[in-house]
């Protein structure tokens, strides 16, 4: 029970929002300590409180692959579904940088493709340094902007298989999004 | 008035007749023929092996509370190092482990015992309800105002002062020490009204004496 989507989410990408995280470490999730004792019972805010004392980001770790706080977070989001305006004013408050990040991770496995390229191209200018654990159980600096660079490019990030993009050329194509004018190019042109 | 019977009194207008209350007696009768069906039925699934249907509970439900997280930390490893005496009020109690006051169990595993209170069972007994609240948007941004409120009064805290802290320390030590104290003369204090209460009520009603030893002074 404690383990179940909440009976008011809607499906995403045709597939339970918990399914987004595979099998294997959302198993290994529901099994750890954090999720059972923290993460029973949380609300949207009450994830909103753990996520402003969350220091690193990262999936699971280490030989008996251990799943960090931030990952047992998103899988409570996941569970609770969150709306779209909450995640909104997630994303743009500028005091939790690991709240936003576990924000816009939430956004990338859930949203639309024009949405994501809407809500985290901007992001783009964050430099805040993020705490990421690697493998190994051993950190790494990860800036936000990096963060984000993943989550548009790479299919992975956290630990977590991150859903196709569709690729900006073609959404620009069809019309659904304008071309990216690159902050850079503004300011070289303002010189 | 009315006619009157032969010892002096009214005749009532529906005699001198039992009477029952017919509606009760339709309900139990027909709770009895559902229990009677529920009972065959079950046998039939006895018989292929299947779990029995439980009976429809009647009784209104009373509204629970919803899930809510713990407030309280749940220290696992609170008993660690602790001696304690067994007094073993019931065969669970005195086991070593994780115990259950609400339920009565005693869990061998601090993951499975974090299960258990987790669980449907414990949270029945706490009359809760497996859902959550469904928050707004309000909410998260009264969350965040207050979250920040937190993280600014905590950014504005003056540098840490080794012996102030000490003091403060010291301080709150002592509270805690004449609070505990206070608690337990409490306890006692309730314990002897309770004790010195009962013994004169019993006795007396039973035995016909209060208390031994003579009245006289």
């Amino acid at each position: 029970m404690a383990n179940r989507t909440s009976s008011t989410a809607q499906s995403v990408h045709g597939t339970d929002p918990q399914f987004l995280i595979e099998t294997t470490f959302r198993q290994r999730i529901y099994d750890s300590l954090y999720w059972k004792d923290q993460c029973f019972g949380l609300t949207v805010t009450g994830v909103m409180e753990k996520a402003a004392a969350l220091t690193s980001l990262g999936g699971c770790y280490g030989a008996s692959r251990k799943p960090t706080d931030f990952l047992c977070l998103l899988l409570k989001l996941l569970q609770l579904q969150p709306t779209r305006p909450m995640l909104h004013e997630l994303i743009n408050q500028h005091d939790f940088k690991y709240m936003r990040a576990l924000a816009l991770l939430y956004f990338r496995l859930t949203e639309s493709s024009v949405d994501i390229y809407q809500t985290l191209e901007p992001l783009y200018q964050d430099f805040s340094k993020l705490r990421m654990r690697c493998d190994g159980g051993e950190f790494e600096i990860v800036r936000m902007d990096e963060f984000v660079d993943t989550l548009l490019r790479e299919k992975q990030a956290c630990f977590v298989t991150l859903p196709v993009l569709t690729r900006r050329m073609m959404l620009e194509d069809t019309g659904q999004l304008a071309p990216r004018i690159s902050p850079l190019d503004e300011d070289s042109d303002s010189e | 008035m009315g006619q009157m019977n032969a010892y002096g009194g009214e005749k009532s207008s529906e005699g001198f007749r039992r009477q029952w209350d017919t509606a009760a007696y339709v309900q139990k009768a027909r709770d009895r023929e559902q229990q009677l069906k529920l009972d065959e039925e079950n046998e039939e699934r006895r018989h292929k092996g299947l779990k029995p249907r439980p009976a429809k509970n009647t009784a209104p439900k009373e509204p629970r509370e919803l899930l809510e997280a713990r407030k309280d930390a749940v220290r696992l490893d609170k008993m660690v190092g602790k001696s304690q005496i067994v007094q073993a009020s019931s065969a669970a109690a005195g086991q070593p482990g994780f115990y259950c006051k609400e339920c009565d169990i005693t869990v061998k595993d601090s993951l499975s015992y974090l299960d258990h209170i987790n669980g449907k069972k414990h949270q029945r007994i706490l009359n809760r309800i497996m859902k959550v609240q469904v928050e707004t948007v309000d909410d998260v941004i009264a969350k965040l105002a207050s979250l920040r409120a937190i993280k600014r009064r905590q950014m504005d805290k003056p540098d840490y002062d080794f012996y102030e802290q000490v003091k403060l320390q010291q301080q709150l030590d002592a509270e805690k020490k004449l609070k505990r104290k206070e608690a337990k003369k409490k306890q006692r204090e309730a314990k002897k009204s309770v004790v010195a209460s009962d013994q004169p009520d019993e006795m007396a009603a039973m035995l016909g004496f209060s208390s031994f030893g003579s009245s006289k002074k």
